[in-house]
């Protein structure tokens, strides 16, 4: 009773927490303007969702303004450059993907208000997740990312295909906590704190505890399902296929992203002292991931799917760094949140080609783009500006990430990162293989039927294709760019 | 204290559960196996806090719980979903797609 | 020297202005072709007059040092700046790089191969040229990386959408071969960046190419060069190409529209060998002189197999493919000797391949559009039906062959010369064995491309084709065959116009090489 009495409401940063907070408040806002006005609100959804998510940029900006770092509820969340350049990530690749959303959903059978309703909380849940810096945190985070994106996978909801979409990432997702939270209690069991510090302290001073083996491994392998690596990776290209389109965007890029901060946090941080774990596990998933992505994506037909597959290999790509995370740890942050950004943009561009073709041809197809070249040159070259980037050719923006790999492995040094890197290498050449089929089908073939009717953009798609060329090729070109935000995030990541 | 028992019935409760995600094929069966395994979780969590003497794993605890009955709102959601569609939870049945 | 003013611009602007060009036909709607061909057209010759204006201004008293140097911020996170600067080596290829782009859209003013588009195609040379002039003049290495791949995507589209029938398979092996040595390049690179450290061992940490040629890999052990310079030969070695890497330039070539056949030969080519002469040499002496003699071996075995291949050939073009192997097997032969004379011929050795090798490829697809074939055993006669590009033909295989008194002379003979008396402790029995391979080679050449010449242009013309009316050499084609005919004889009676502006550079390169080789 006593300590009850004492408890005494833990001092409250506003302005840190504005950005949660704004972004909490569209969410209902959708939610109360689409019970008070029903139907007649529909139209106004989309445009309300992405005031929502720029506005929720405002406070962002201001705290990287400000420029001190904030530290609540006993460390649990931190304001840092770290988080903000991530939070900031979050919110412009949700903003595109409400982008290309709103014609998607308009046009198809869907619920819309419910749609944004949701697609804010899982943003919410990733903004929550770049400041986290406790189990706790992480866990919830996670979770509040999660299960509204569960909902959105099934969003078709007559749709077999969709149902089916849903219904796995669901029991992959669930069943991955599950083994996550078991991770969790045995690592908070041997440190006796949720706090990341103080994790860190008591792992690196157990050295041959199995328990604490175990525990970091558990929770690695949790989260290397949510980045779908391999082997944990059989999810994804079926819940890609049948999701509806923006939303395989939104899973292949925004969730992919937070659950690489969680890692980054929770490998660099949190068992900074365990590299005799952390690193072999991360050379091995790495190394898959790549190798079986891109093999498994060279068979396939449907684009759809090829990028799944493509995806799950790029982020093979973003996990090489952690294989270094001891010996190079600010050189693999820096990899790692380069890659991000630029990947964010890469693929959402490639995903909103993909939308606009399948307006008009209503196939996911490869063999559907034949002639693209000819009857929509502009989509074509756009969509070979996004393939190239994602092979890493320059000047299209990918291949800085690419080098931001090279550069931590070699920075790390030694046999095992050089001999890494020389998968990545191999990697890079095998992954153009398949993008080529694409460029070819493009390029060189005619078009089905001989189709040429032009493909019909809309305001909103051109919008998100203008966004992600423009930071793509800028990213490229001046790589300056995201490199000072890769810079400062490891400052505060690590120092944290 | 009896942490070791309390420990091992955690790790048979999960193996358990783990077991059931794995062997069920009916979509209700599946989600109470996670249920077991969230709740091996709990246990450990409860047992550890104690044993630290610290509130933070039974506020763990309750996080875990709040957040389970989230999930599983949504997973019966998503299986009456396909029990609309397609008269039957057994998941083995959803193969359109071959990952 | 001091830049200032306009000189601080040119080089930039012989880089860029093609690819401004480029992004201004872009947006010129297709049905102007007349328009979008003469902005793409004037874009290149006016970067050439900017050559030509740097090749004026050009200090070749001081050859050897960069001159029109430029040096801005670029990605100051990894220390990677805009560099770009020329000297004696670089000032030939990007003056040959931006004489052959005007002249390829002459050559294809009216000759836009199947399936057309001429919009798309002027668009992707222009691409091709910045990316490829701007290879030659960087000065540091992350900008040189980004320039060397910039070529990468035009060409591929070039051989995909122009080229022939196995078209998809060609642009395809082409460009995974060259990713992928272009990625083991890359780990080289930032292993430099790592590893380099100065005389007094402290680590440098910069992708600058002056600096690196000045420390001259002093840090970094041998073994450790040997492995970064294994890299940087895949990544180079490729692109030259050398034996065992050439499988994917016959397939290329044959399969490339005529422009594209020329500008890989005349240019893309030429930057393999580059890379070896301006980075991995100087950077790592070392590594080079473990390296060379294994150099040497592949390039003998290029130029023998080269040379044999190009007897087993029944189409013309890839015969001259086959050939461009054997000339690329001279070139770095002359590199691995590693002696000022050898590399001096390497350096010749390409600006006369690249003239050589570029006519015969214009050539061939002339007689392709005429003919609509290529299959040796089906042409004849070529001096009765178009005499003129029959002597045309005559003339290019003889400056091919080797002939003293025409530009492939000085690239080959020197070459071979420089075997006989390696550079830096190389073994002189070894190298003196590959002179003689090498000097069989050039009997070899002789006989393949006179075989060549018999075949195709002696005789009467095949039964097949003696009804037909043959145009001659047209308009067009004058304009853009007549400099690289000029070229061909002023370089073979005037060699020193070459060997005096890049004798410095090369000499500087060897000495320290030397140096490094006497310390051992």
């Amino acid at each position: 009773m006593e300590a009850l009495l004492a408890f005494s409401r833990p001092a409250l940063d506003w302005h840190a927490l504005a950005p949660e907070l704004t972004l909490l408040a569209f969410g209902t806002l959708i939610t109360v303007v689409d019970i008070i006005w029903d139907d007649r609100s529909k139209q106004a959804m989309p445009t309300l969702a992405g005031i929502g998510l720029l506005a929720t940029l405002l406070p962002v900006i201001t705290l990287a303004l400000d420029g001190t770092d904030r530290t609540m509820f006993g460390g649990a969340y931190v304001i840092d450059d770290f988080s903000l350049v991530l939070k900031a990530l979050f919110l412009i690749s949700g903003y595109v993907v409400i982008l290309m959303s709103v014609d998607y959903i308009r046009d198809g059978d869907y619920y819309e208000n419910e749609y944004y309703t949701l697609m804010l909380t899982s943003l919410l849940g990733m903004v929550m997740m770049s400041s986290s810096r406790d189990l706790i945190s992480v866990f919830v985070a996670l979770e509040l990312l999660s299960i509204p994106a569960y909902m959105l996978a099934a969003w078709r909801k007559g749709g077999a295909r969709s149902n089916e979409a849903g219904l796995k990432y669901y029991l992959m997702g669930v069943f991955a906590s599950a083994v996550m939270l078991y991770g969790m209690s045995l690592v908070y069991g041997l440190a006796g704190s949720t706090a990341f510090g103080a994790i860190a302290e008591e792992l690196g001073s157990l050295d041959s505890s199995p328990v604490a083996i175990l525990g970091i491994l558990f929770i690695l392998i949790g989260f290397a399902f949510k980045v779908s690596a391999v082997p944990f990776h059989t999810w994804a290209p079926d819940t890609y296929e049948g999701a509806p389109t923006p939303v395989t965007a939104f899973l292949a890029v925004a969730s992919k992203t937070a659950g690489m901060v969680a890692l980054i946090q929770l490998v660099f941080v949190a068992f900074a002292g365990r590299d005799d774990v952390v690193q072999p596990f991360f050379w091995l998933i790495a190394a898959l991931t790549m190798t079986i992505g891109n093999l498994i994506a060279l068979r396939q037909t449907n684009i759809v799917r090829l990028l799944a597959y493509s995806g799950v290999a790029q982020g093979g790509f973003m996990l090489v760094p952690f294989a270094v995370a001891a010996d190079a740890p600010a050189r693999a942050v820096e990899a790692v949140v380069i890659y991000m950004a630029i990947y964010a943009f890469m693929n959402l561009g490639a995903f909103t080609v993909v939308l606009a073709v399948a307006r008009k041809t209503r196939s996911g197809e490869i063999d559907s783009y034949g002639g693209l070249f000819q009857y929509a040159p502009g989509l074509a070259v756009a969509m070979t500006i996004f393939l190239a980037a994602l092979a890493g050719i320059p000047p299209a923006g990918g291949w800085f990430a690419k080098f931001g790999l090279f550069r931590a492995l070699l920075d790390a040094g030694g046999g095992w990162a050089a001999g890494l890197g020389v998968v990545v290498a191999v990697n890079t050449v095998i992954a153009f293989a398949y993008y080529a089929r694409i460029l070819g089908q493009m390029w060189f073939q005619p078009a089905p039927d001989g189709d040429e009717r032009p493909v019909v953009m809309t305001g909103s798609l051109k919008a998100a294709l203008a966004m992600t060329i423009i930071a793509t090729m800028a990213f490229g070109i001046l790589p300056g760019l995201v490199g000072h935000f890769g810079e400062v995030s490891v400052l505060s990541a690590l120092g944290g | 204290m009896l942490l070791n028992q309390f420990l091992i019935l955690g790790a048979v409760l999960f193996a358990v559960g783990v077991y059931g995600v794995l062997a069920r094929k009916n979509g209700v069966m599946v989600l109470m196996s996670i249920e077991l395994m969230l709740n091996a979780v709990n246990i450990n969590l409860v047992v550890f806090g104690v044993q630290h003497g610290v509130v933070s794993g039974q506020v763990f605890a309750l996080f875990v719980i709040a957040v389970a009955a989230a999930e599983v709102g949504v997973g019966l959601a998503i299986v009456l979903l396909l029990y609309r569609n397609r008269t039957s939870i057994d998941v083995e049945d959803f193969d359109l797609m071959r990952g | 020297m001091e830049v200032t003013g306009f000189d601080t611009w040119v080089l930039s602007l012989a880089v860029f202005l093609p690819l401004v060009g480029a992004l201004i036909v872009m947006l010129i709607p297709k049905a102007y072709e007349t328009e979008l061909k003469l902005v793409a057209l004037g874009s290149s010759l006016i970067a050439l007059v900017v050559g030509a204006y740097i090749a004026i201004q050009f200090d070749y008293g001081a050859a050897g040092e960069l001159q029109f140097v430029v040096d801005k911020g670029w990605i100051d996170v990894i220390n990677s700046r805009y560099i770009v600067g020329l000297d004696g080596l670089s000032l030939p290829l990007l003056l040959l790089s931006l004489v052959v782009v005007p002249l390829c859209l002459i050559y294809s003013w009216n000759h836009i191969p199947d399936p057309g588009n001429p919009k798309a195609f002027f668009v992707l040379l222009l691409i091709l040229s910045t990316g490829m002039n701007g290879s030659f003049v960087s000065q540091d290495m992350i900008l040189f990386f980004v320039f060397f791949e910039v070529v990468l995507l035009p060409m591929y589209f070039l051989i995909g959408v122009w080229g022939g029938e196995d078209r998809r398979y060609a642009s395809l092996k082409f460009f995974l071969y060259t990713l992928f040595g272009s990625a083991l390049m890359i780990i080289s690179f930032l292993a430099l960046f790592f590893l380099s450290k100065d005389a007094s061992g402290q680590l440098l940490q910069t992708f600058d190419m002056r600096v690196l040629t000045d420390v001259a890999g002093v840090g970094i052990i041998k073994s450790t060069q040997v492995w970064i310079f294994a890299g940087l030969f895949m990544g180079f070695g490729i692109k030259v190409p050398m034996f065992p890497f050439h499988t994917w330039l016959p397939d290329a070539h044959t399969q490339a529209p005529t422009v594209g056949s020329v500008i890989l030969a005349a240019v893309l080519l030429k930057l393999g060998t580059y890379g070896f002469i301006r980075i991995a040499i100087p950077f790592l002496p070392e590594g080079a002189i473990a390296w060379a003699p294994w150099i040497g071996l592949l390039a003998v075995i290029g130029i023998i197999y080269g040379a044999l291949g190009c007897l087993a050939q029944k189409d013309m073009k890839r015969l001259i493919a086959f050939s461009s192997v054997a000339h690329m097997g001279f070139v770095m032969l002359g590199i691995a000797t590693l002696t000022d004379f050898g590399i001096n011929a390497a350096v010749f050795g390409m600006v006369a391949h690249g003239l050589i090798t570029g006519m015969l490829f214009f050539v061939a697809g002339s007689i392709k559009e005429r003919y609509h074939t290529l299959e040796i055993a089906r042409l004849g006669g070529l001096l009765k039906s178009a005499p003129r590009m029959g002597w045309i033909l005559g003339f290019a295989s003889m400056a091919s062959l080797g002939l003293p008194g025409l530009a492939g002379f000085w690239g080959e003979f020197p070459a071979i010369l420089s075997a006989y008396n390696p550079g830096a402790g190389l073994s002189e029995e070894v190298f003196r064995v590959y002179m003689v391979i090498a000097a069989i080679g050039t009997v070899l050449a002789a006989g393949y491309l006179l075989w060549l010449y018999q075949r195709t242009a002696f005789g009467e013309p095949t039964e097949e084709f003696a009804e037909q009316k043959i145009a001659d050499v047209n308009r067009d084609e004058w304009i853009a065959w007549m400099p690289f005919l000029i070229g061909i004889v002023l370089f073979g009676v005037w060699p020193n116009l070459i060997f005096n502006v890049t004798d410095d550079v090369v000499s500087g390169i060897t000495a320290s090489v030397e140096a490094i080789a006497a310390g051992n």
